[in-house]
This record gives C-alpha cells, structure tokens and sequence, in this order.
C-alpha cells in the first residue's frame, strides 16, 4: 500500500497509488479498522480515466508523448484511459476528425485494454460524422462520442448525434465551460446549464460535462446540472480548487461524478484523495461509474 | 518533514474557503502530514488595507508559530506600509512577505515596489509573489487580474540580486529564462511546486535538471487548493531521495531559517 510520505526513493508501482490511497483519503477520521476495510474494498476498483487525449501526428513526437501518458497512467495507477484524438485547429475538418480516430484506433491497438476510444465529429458534417460513429463506434469498438465546441450543444445540428448515441448505448463527452465573459476564442461554447438543456430534451441520453475543474466557474456548472440526471460530471482539468469534487457529490451524487484528468494528471488524482468522501463514494467516482455507463453499450 | 511554503489563511472574497483558522488548516495539515506551512492573509488579497488581514494573521496563529509561519500581505502604494512592514516583522513576528502587484494594482518595477523589496531584504525577509490567486476561466464578474508573466520576475530577480524571493502558483517557468540552465540570473529565487508537472512535460524534473533541486520547493496553495495534488507530484517524481528531501522540507527550512 502506498503512503503519503516515504523515506526511500519510490517509484510507484501501477495499480497502487490511488487504491492505496483510497484508505489514507479518509484522512484523520482514519481508524485502523476503516483502513483496512478501505483498503480491502479498494483493491476491487478499477480506475477508469473518462477524459484523455492522444497526441495529434503533426507532433513529431506523437508516439514518445502516447507512451508518456500510458507511462504516467501506470505509476498513478490508472487502468484506462477514455481517449480522443483532436484537430490541433477548430473547426476541425472532415479530413481532420476522421484521421484524428484512426489514430485513436491505431492507439487501441497500440495498447490494447488501456486506452478507449472516444470518435470525435464535427456534426456539421451531419451525414459524414454519423457514418463516422457507426464505423468505429459500431464496428471498431469506440467506447462513446467526443463532442468539442464545434457547435453549442443545444444547436440542432447536434441532435442526430445525441440520437445515434441513444441507439448506440454510448455516452457523449462534451466539452464545456462556464466563464462569467464571453470567451472569443470559442464563442459557441457549451456551459452546463446548456447540456441541462440537451438532457432534458433526450433523457434517455448520457451525457458527460467535462472538466468541472478546468471550465470555469466550478460551482455554477455543479448547479446547473442538479436537475439533469442524466449528465455525469467529470472532475478533470489543471484547477485542484479546494472543495469542488466534495461540492459535486453534495449536490448532483457520487454517482454522477466521473473521474478524468485531460492530461492534467496528479491534479486529476489528487482532487480525489483530497475530497472528504467515503471509501465507498470514491470507488465509484473512480471507476465504478464509468464502468456502468460503459456496460449500457448496446450490442 | 515536509514544509509548504504555499497556504493561506483567512476569508477569500469570491469563493467561500475551508480549513481557514489557524486549527482547521492544522488538522488537515494533520491529516496530510504536513509539518510546517507558510501563511499568510487571503483576504489581503482584496482589502484595500492589507494591513487589517495581516493583524488577523498574527491574531490566528499565536501559539502556533511552531507550524504555521506567518507572511505579511504588503501594498506598496497604500499608506503606511512602512509602519506596516515594520510592526508586521517587529512585533508579528513575520519572517516574509507576499505581494500582489496585480491585485493591488502596481508593476513590480515601479520605485515604490523596488523600495519595498529592498526593505524587506535589509530585514532579511523573503520575498514571495503568487503568479496567480485562481484560473483567470472562473473569475467574477467584477474583475480580470492578469496572471503575473515571467518576464516582469527576470526584471525583479535581476534587480534585486541580494533580495530572495519565492515563486509561488507559477508554471512555464522552462519557457523563460527563470527556468533555464545557465541563465545567467541569480541564484535569488525558488520556484514552488502545486501548479508544476511531474508527469508528462515533467516540468519539476526539467527545472531540477536546469537549476538543481536546491530552487525547488514544496507547496500546495491549501486551503485555496486541495494540498493532495502537490503530494502525490511528490511522490510520482522521478528525483533522487536526496533531491526530494531538498523540495519536501530542506530548502524552504534554509530560507526560513527554521
């Protein structure tokens, strides 16, 4: 079991570092008896990464950086990672999503059991991007969709997506953040109260908000989506602020958080061990969310 | 041991802050195993007299100054800040300071800054400046404050030679000369930790291959932060044992003389 300090030069061995910690998460509350229970229990979880990125080809060091990844999802113990290859540019290009998922597909094979693959579209190209999900989500065994800001998800030309998805079983993870200015960059943006919108027009949807903790105003986002339950939060991004992955399962449930890092990675564990949740709730967050949503998966 | 040379305590103006009494930060400094912390007033931040946040601080951890080391919150440009700079070291106790130029609305080039500076080196204060307070994505409304850039710091650094300043919620530092081998700057500043990587780009691992471990110190930026984030950078960096000790505690126990 791995411990907050060390004496010895450690380098931690996969699978441990977040299962270990699981039981010194429960912080100074800690009894022996809870830590081994914890400690029991966490070894059965499985640690499911639901937002992660490849690199794009045009980096020259595409594959060194893919390793890099694997590299540090094994020394933080993560098992898999739920991955989708972007355009370096947005819009992105027919051309440039469909061989941004054949590289996604090319990593599944790569590492075959540790990295899942997210098709990402552009549903502008509404014929091209659904014929795009059926291949690799129907035959090539994507595991769900990546939406980015392309389009605000409340735009029409988004709906046959989510209705693809419907059919499909898979979740669609959107980009989204809330900022309290307009973003220039990204004036199509999609916010949380905007995915509260898509959710309850397609309940029968699943829907992922990304990084709570990389778009902006934490707080409004987790309040916007109380009432949407069928949009899971994913706890990644760079922000470690104190008390947003506690506030989320306060107010949307455990089990609707997922964990993720978007390549921000001890930021992505560390809010984890860092919450005040049980053992029980973490596991959840950890992997046995996204591992239920996976199994929707229809055949 | 491990010292945090990165936490706060006190009310922060747009988000409602946890562990932010001298007790509370100690039990979760408990709980973390966290030995010493450098602290100062997070509601200085946006008072106006930043000197009302630093007597709150010298209020709260009377009787703790075992663990919790206190900084003072100082505005160069507000009135008195001699008197405050003076009572804050004299009478607080208070070993350091923390400036926020953008915050208070000064560049750290300006005379009243660089009077500042030397003062607090003639006192043998350390000198540390948060890059920034929190992501520029989630501000309010009422307010955009830049993020602090680099640059502005190599001036500073380069001023100063004797002054010994801590580099607090930065990154990209090996995109600047601050991080760069053989930069030809003084070996003034420390770089702290919570917003580094020590996966992937690996920028604490480039910064003690450039530097040397010896400008690199441990902080999380609690209760602002969760502090498990920069400890578990901690435990995944790919350093010596020698080199960690330098970052977890021995470093920042030199500068501060602890």
């Amino acid at each position: 079991m791995t411990v907050l300090r060390t004496s010895a030069p450690v380098r931690l061995s996969r699978r441990t570092l977040l299962k270990g910690s699981a039981a010194v998460a429960l912080g100074a509350m800690a009894l022996s008896s809870a830590r081994a229970t914890a400690s029991d229990s966490a070894r059965k979880c499985k640690v499911v990464d639901c937002h992660a990125h490849l690199s794009h080809h045009s980096r020259t060091a595409w594959e060194a950086d893919d390793r890099k990844l694997i590299d540090a999802a094994d020394k933080l113990g993560i098992d898999q990672l739920c991955c989708s290859t972007l355009t370096p540019r947005w819009p992105a290009t027919l051309d440039g999503f469909r061989e941004c998922n054949q590289w996604t597909a090319d990593a599944m094979r790569r590492f075959p059991g540790r990295v899942l693959g997210y098709c990402y579209v552009n549903p502008g190209y509404s014929r091209e991007s659904l014929e795009e999900i059926r291949r690799h989500v129907g035959d090539h065994g994507f595991m769900g969709i990546k939406l980015y800001n392309e389009y605000t998800c409340t735009e029409p030309v988004v709906f046959p997506v989510v209705e693809l998805a419907i059919g499909l079983g898979v979740p669609i993870l959107h980009h989204a953040s809330h900022s309290h200015y307009f973003v220039e960059e990204q004036p199509r943006l999609t916010d949380g109260g905007h995915l509260a919108e898509l959710a309850r027009r397609y309940p029968e949807a699943t829907l992922i908000c990304a990084h709570i903790s990389g778009g902006g105003d934490w707080e409004w986002t987790i309040k916007a989506l109380r009432h949407a339950p069928n949009v899971m939060l994913d706890t990644s991004g760079s922000v470690t602020d104190d008390g947003s992955v506690d506030m989320a399962a306060a107010v949307v449930g455990a089990d609707r958080l997922v964990f993720g890092c978007d390549s921000s990675m001890t930021a992505g564990v560390g809010k984890i061990r860092g919450a005040d949740l049980s053992v029980q709730d973490k596991e959840k967050i950890l992997g046995g969310n996204m591992t239920r949503l996976l199994q929707r998966r229809k055949a | 041991m491990i010292i945090d040379v990165n936490a706060y305590l006190g009310h922060f103006a747009f988000r409602r802050l946890r562990h932010n009494t001298a007790a509370s930060l100690l039990a979760l400094m408990d709980a973390k195993s966290i030995d010493k912390a450098v602290v100062s007033s997070a509601a200085a931040i946006t008072y106006r007299n930043t000197q009302a946040g630093n007597e709150e601080v010298a209020e709260e951890t009377k009787g703790h100054h075992d663990r919790l080391i206190p900084f003072a919150v100082i505005n160069p440009f507000y009135a008195g800040w001699q008197d405050d700079l003076k009572i804050c070291h004299d009478e607080f106790g208070m070993t350091g300071l923390r400036l926020y130029p953008k915050w208070h609305n000064y560049t750290l080039s300006s005379p009243c800054c660089r009077e500042l500076v030397a003062a607090a080196t003639e006192r043998a204060m350390v000198v540390s400046i948060p890059l920034r307070v929190e992501d520029s994505r989630e501000r309010s409304w009422l307010l955009n404050v830049p993020d602090m850039p680099l640059e502005e710091i190599v001036d500073l650094v380069k001023a100063h030679p004797k002054a010994r300043f801590i580099l607090l919620n930065g990154i990209g530092y090996t995109g600047s000369p601050l991080g760069r081998k053989d930069n030809g700057l003084p070996s003034n500043y420390a770089i702290e930790l919570s917003r580094l990587s020590a996966v992937l780009a690996n920028e604490i691992g480039r910064l003690i291959a450039n530097l040397g471990a010896e400008r690199i110190m441990f902080g999380t930026g609690m209760p602002f932060n969760y502090p498990d984030p920069a400890l578990v950078k901690l435990e995944v960096l790919d350093a010596t044992e020698p080199d960690k000790e330098k970052i977890r505690s021995r470093n920042a126990a030199a500068w501060l003389r602890l």
